[in-house]
């Protein structure tokens, strides 16, 4: 053990209480064990939505085989092995429901935002740690909830992720709309709860919670990245939860809101009238849109400090990705109205989205550039984590290109809500994120565990889940484009679909393939956790906090004496004027010559400071807000 | 000290350069892998050659015990590496750095990978609805997809090269140190503005071509009504009168599908709620004899121990007994005949409007298949009658909802007909299908309309004139001045 590992642990004791294991645990307000706490119920959680999937895959791959497997794990939902149409609904709604929200949502942005966020600022713990540890506790009740629903009777809600209505509000118009759809928003308010109360969080602390010399432009781009998340989080989950009550109402109450003008087969004609199910459309997409960019922002992030470090070479452009990320983060509220082109919207609506969503192309352009720019000459070290963080601008360029075609109303006529779609959002942001969430686990894993992952398995990891997400996802653009539609439940029935059957297999089995290869990771991840290579204090030669604070002992408070102070930005590898490659950011510049020019550049830093500590002031007085 | 660290670092150590032997596995591996999954897909794609079936009963749980074993062996061949990784380490002998098998291994993917693509491109690129489209505005829609695919294709092939590329050529090497190259406007400046003008001019293409389709009024487009359910579709023309019919959702039942304004229809309907609802009271008054009988019932089968025997008759009648010790089930029937009521009024509500029930829909034709004339502009109205569904129909590049209460429209002008696509395609059996392409419940994926085109006005005659009208011509009072027999110019083909 280091000494000053001895340090921090006599320092520990002099200023904390011992912890119980519940408190250090289970209750724990460390942001550190709470986003340990979000990435074990995230992997969880994948596991079940990436379960899912195999199971319709396999349904769409050989739809007149018997599964002995299914009935064994299904029970009365896959009699003799064949699965139920209706569950085969579930299956989908639940997988598209698991993997949106409680993955790449909490899963990924939960665990980094509250691993780094303190970490990477200099700051002891989150602004809030109580409501941090709320946070993760309705993540937690909401994950449990939405399991439950898919064991009740009637199924679970079957509707699709984005449950439209009049279909998930009558419960007589499909079996997953009774019981399964109300736990789903129950689990949903539940989810919004924890996602607002993480997103006060992340904002007030990256806001008050900086270091003394971390200014907003010496902030990594994780950072911008998750308070640019959190912002659009706050901003418009609201509205979902809106939308989710309406439709509570709607269910339970007899109100109309999204109910007009409906006969339903056995019933007869109901009395609702005056409602329209466009409505729920506009609340779901102005959360749903956001939501791709809260699932994607923080991979994007994570990636950025990734790449930076292994290409040992500053990130190209630091403040064009800032703006580029602010500047998607408020077209993404501008464009939701992409998912309606052919909802009946006004036709005059879909031309101003259309040109809205494209605008949005730039920026990310920009971003995919900049990366390209920063591997270009650099000394790449290719960790795991670097290896998925470039699959990550793969899947980040070839996922947004097909988004032109989807943003462009003319064209979504024709490929609206088919295969084209389904490969799209699987790439740039399924495959992406996820990415951007295995490049974030093995990045930070020793600054988590104090412990190595396995440098082999993550290589094989790597370049498995890479060409079978490629080979599941790639030729779904065909099948789009050649006019198949998603969520059918076989294709079988359609002759002209016929010719697809064997690509349908050849998805199921690369997708079966990808699914093993993440056995690789799960071995890899929870065998190092407790057998791992003990890491150094500094294992990739980063120079943000994180790696400051002492990586051996888990210390509540993150720094044992005084906080780091921040000399420069957070990309300052490969400096010419330096022997190492790197500079970390809390070291003072030793170097005669550089130092009158380097403190001439701080002091101007520090005026922004200054000047940026008025205006949150100001900020502060306003809101109330208190450190 | 530092003799004991080394010594604690071997031990605990999962090396990273231990990479020689391992790599060509993996590379063997991978493109064995490559090869078989290439091998399904070609069996299959391949439409002349009669195809190698991939047997789906092989796919059993054999196979799949066997991935699993795979899996095992190279988690056990990975830990085997880092044990050799370890003796290289103590013989202090360098070996293959894991970044320069890296590389490799990304160049290689990088062809293999370009490779699948045009390869993907040749044996899938026939199947695409690409530059064959079956409508007027379908042409210019296909001609835009053709600059955007050009564009995006070249962009990706690109971007990935350089991406690749990147990785194999600037690998980690310890002698070398990366350029400090953090910002440059003028680069940075190119790749904002190029998009820009690049997606200007996408947006401008995709603008007109939109704004054309859904906002050009066409007056001497004929309008079809589709109506969607769950689980079908059905199609309502205008009869000799040329008008469409009013209808309300109101007037929905099992001999009215549409609901159409009849005042007969309108009439049974009335009777048959006034029956259910008269039916349903009778339930109410005797709610509390029969709470009573169900209540005995149960207890009867709970003391002999029936319930044992009829598992499934006890738990139903169980909750039968739960709902009427609630006040669920009495709940329930007035709720019901609430709605009945309400369902009563609004019938009579209409019929008291004679714009309303003006006879135009006794002439109504309600089909279960779609007959158009090529070359004529049509007028489509989308109607839903429980859920949102979505009229979609590939060949046509015409796709739009179907919403409860709100009524949608998209129109387009069929150039191709059944027998020219038939020709065109090779498929004597080719016909063109309405999908339903919105999830709207279990039998989603069944949920299909034929269309035909046909090349003649007379053709289409001949079928609409074989389809029932809503009210037989025997029960209805023609339209004082409509003249079956003439043909209206409104319905002349144009072009």
């Amino acid at each position: 053990m280091s000494t000053s590992a001895l340090h921090a642990e006599n320092h520990t004791h002099d200023h904390h209480h011992k912890e119980s294991f519940i408190s250090k645990y289970v209750f724990s307000m460390d942001h550190k064990m709470i986003s340990k706490q979000f990435l074990i119920t995230g992997i969880i959680m994948g596991i079940v939505g990436m379960g899912m999937s195999l199971l319709f895959r396999l349904q769409l791959a050989w739809p007149d085989e018997q599964f002995g497997l299914l009935e064994m794990l299904l029970g009365k939902w896959a009699v003799d092995g064949k699965l139920d149409p209706n569950f085969y609904m579930g299956l989908v709604t639940i997988h598209g429901t698991i993997m949106v929200f409680y993955v790449l949502t909490a899963g990924l942005s939960g665990t980094f935002s509250n691993l780094l966020i303190p970490l990477q600022l200099g700051a002891r713990d989150m602004a809030s740690p109580f409501m941090n540890m709320l946070s993760y506790w309705f993540f937690l009740a909401s994950s449990v909830v939405l399991l439950i629903s898919v064991g009740v009777e009637t199924g679970p809600a079957s509707g699709g992720w984005t449950v439209y209505p009049p279909l998930s509000a009558l419960e007589k118009a499909m079996p997953g709309s009774g019981l399964g759809m109300t736990l789903w928003l129950v689990a949903i308010a539940l989810f919004i709860i924890s996602a607002l109360l993480g997103g006060i969080n992340y904002i007030s602390t990256v806001l008050n919670q900086r270091t003394k010399g971390m200014s907003m432009n010496r902030m990594p781009l994780t950072i911008w990245a998750f308070f640019f998340t959190a912002i659009l989080g706050l901003l418009s989950f609201p509205v979902l939860l809106g939308a989710a009550l309406f439709l509570i109402f709607d269910r339970s109450f007899g109100t109309s809101f999204y109910l007009s003008d409906i006969f339903l087969e056995g019933v007869g004609a109901l009395e609702n009238v005056g409602g329209s199910p466009v409505l729920y459309q506009h609340l779901f997409w102005f959360l749903g849109h956001p939501e791709v960019y809260i699932i994607l922002m923080p991979a994007l992030g994570i990636t950025s400090e990734v790449i930076s470090t292994n290409a040992r070479k500053p990130i190209f452009g630091y403040t064009a990705m800032v703006i580029s990320l602010m500047g998607i983060s408020i077209l993404s509220f501008i464009v939701w109205g992409h998912h309606m082109f052919i909802t009946g919207m006004n036709p005059f609506l879909g031309s101003v989205f259309m040109i809205l969503t494209l605008i949005i192309a730039v920026p990310s352009a920009v971003k995919a550039f900049n990366y390209l720019t920063t591997l270009w000459r650099g000394n790449l070290r290719y960790t795991p984590a670097m290896l998925f963080s470039i699959g990550l601008v793969s899947f980040f360029i070839s996922g947004g290109l097909t988004g032109i075609y989807l943003g462009n109303a003319a064209m979504d006529i024709q490929l609206h809500d088919s295969y084209f779609v389904v490969a799209h959002f699987h790439l740039v942001m399924g495959s992406a994120a996820i990415f951007g969430m295995f490049a974030g686990i093995y990045h930070w894993f020793p600054r988590m565990y104090g412990r190595m992952m396995n440098n082999t398995l993550g290589y094989f990891h790597f370049w498995i889940t890479f060409i079978t997400a490629y080979l599941v996802f790639f030729p779904m653009h065909f099948m789009g484009l050649a006019g198949v539609p998603r969520r059918y439940y076989q294709f079988t029935l359609v002759e002209d679909f016929g010719v697809w059957m064997d690509v349908n297999k050849l998805i199921t089995v690369s997708a079966i393939v990808a699914g093993l290869a993440q056995l690789l990771f799960l071995y890899n991840f929870f065998v190092s956790i407790f057998r791992g290579k003990k890491a150094e204090q500094n294992p990739w030669q980063s120079n943000t906090l994180e790696w400051t604070s002492p990586i051996d002992v888990r210390l509540h408070g993150n720094w044992p004496h005084e906080l780091p102070t921040v000399y420069r930005g957070p990309y300052e590898y490969s400096r010419p004027d330096r022997e190492s490659d790197y500079f970390p950011q809390n070291e003072e510049d030793a170097d005669a010559p550089e130092v009158l020019h380097v403190e001439e550049k701080v002091t101007k830093k520090e005026e922004a400071v200054v000047e940026n500590s008025v205006f949150f002031a100001a900020i502060k007085r306003v809101f109330g807000i208190s450190r | 000290m530092k003799i004991h660290k080394k010594a604690q670092e071997m031990k605990l150590n999962l090396p990273k350069n231990t990479f020689n032997l391992l790599t060509k596995k993996l590379l063997s591996l991978l493109m064995a892998g490559m090869a078989t999954v290439m091998s399904f897909a070609q069996a299959g794609t391949d439409v002349i050659a009669p195809p190698q079936e991939f047997d789906p009963s092989s796919w059993n749980w054999v196979n799949i015990l066997i991935c699993v074993l795979i899996l095992l062996i190279i988690l056990v061949i990975a830990r085997a590496f880092d044990i050799g990784g370890l003796a290289e380490k103590i013989t202090g002998k360098k070996v293959v750095s894991s970044h320069k098998v890296n590389a490799y291994v990304a160049l290689i993917v990088l062809i293999l990978g370009l490779i699948g693509v045009f390869w993907e491109i040749n044996a899938h690129g026939k199947l695409l609805l690409l530059g064959d489209a079956a409508s007027e505005h379908g042409e210019s829609l296909d001609s835009m997809f053709m600059w955007t695919f050009g564009f995006t294709f070249f962009v990706f092939v690109v971007t990935e090269v350089l991406l690749f590329g990147f990785m194999f050529k600037y690998y980690y090497r310890e002698d070398r140190k990366a350029d400090y190259f953090f910002h440059n406007n003028k680069l940075e400046i190119i790749w904002t503005i190029v998009p820009t003008i690049v997606l200007t001019f996408l947006v401008l293409r995709g603008f007109n071509v939109w704004t054309k389709i859904t906002q050009t009024p066409n007056d001497k487009a004929q309008e079809i009504e589709v109506f969607a359910y769950q689980f079908g579709w059905k199609a309502r023309y205008a009869g000799e009168d040329l008008k469409m019919g009013e209808s309300s959702y109101t007037l929905i039942s099992g001999t009215n599908p549409l609901g159409l304004a009849v005042e007969d229809e309108a009439v049974k309907l009335k009777s048959t709620l006034t029956t259910e609802v008269a039916e349903l009271q009778a339930k109410l008054e005797s709610a509390d004899d029969s709470m009573l009988v169900w209540r005995s019932a149960l207890d009867k089968m709970e003391a002999t121990g029936l319930s044992n025997t009829y598992v499934k008759e006890h738990k139903n009648l169980k909750e039968k007994v739960l709902d009427a010790e609630s006040g669920a089930y009495v709940r329930l029937i007035k709720k019901d005949i609430k709605r009945k009521e309400t369902n009563i009024k609004r019938i009579d509500a209409f019929r008291s409007k004679p714009e309303i029930f003006n006879k135009e829909s006794y002439d109504d034709r309600v089909t279960t298949e779609l007959v158009l004339i090529k070359n004529k502009p049509y007028m489509f109205r989308f109607r839903a009658r429980d859920v949102i569904h979505s009229a979609y129909m590939p060949e046509f590049r015409a796709q739009m909802n179907c919403v409860p209460g709100m009524s949608t429209v998209f129109p387009f002008t069929p150039i191709k007909t059944t027998a020219e696509a038939r020709a065109s395609k090779g498929n004597p059996n080719f016909e063109y299908y309405l999908y339903c392409n919105k999830i709207c419940g279990a039998a989603h994926y069944n949920m299909k309309i034929k269309i035909t085109v046909v090349d003649s006005e007379s053709e289409y005659k001949t079928w609409l004139a074989a389809q029932p009208k809503m009210v037989a011509p025997a029960m209805e009072a023609l339209p004082a001045g409509a003249d079956s027999t003439s043909v209206t110019p409104a319905i002349v083909a144009v072009k």
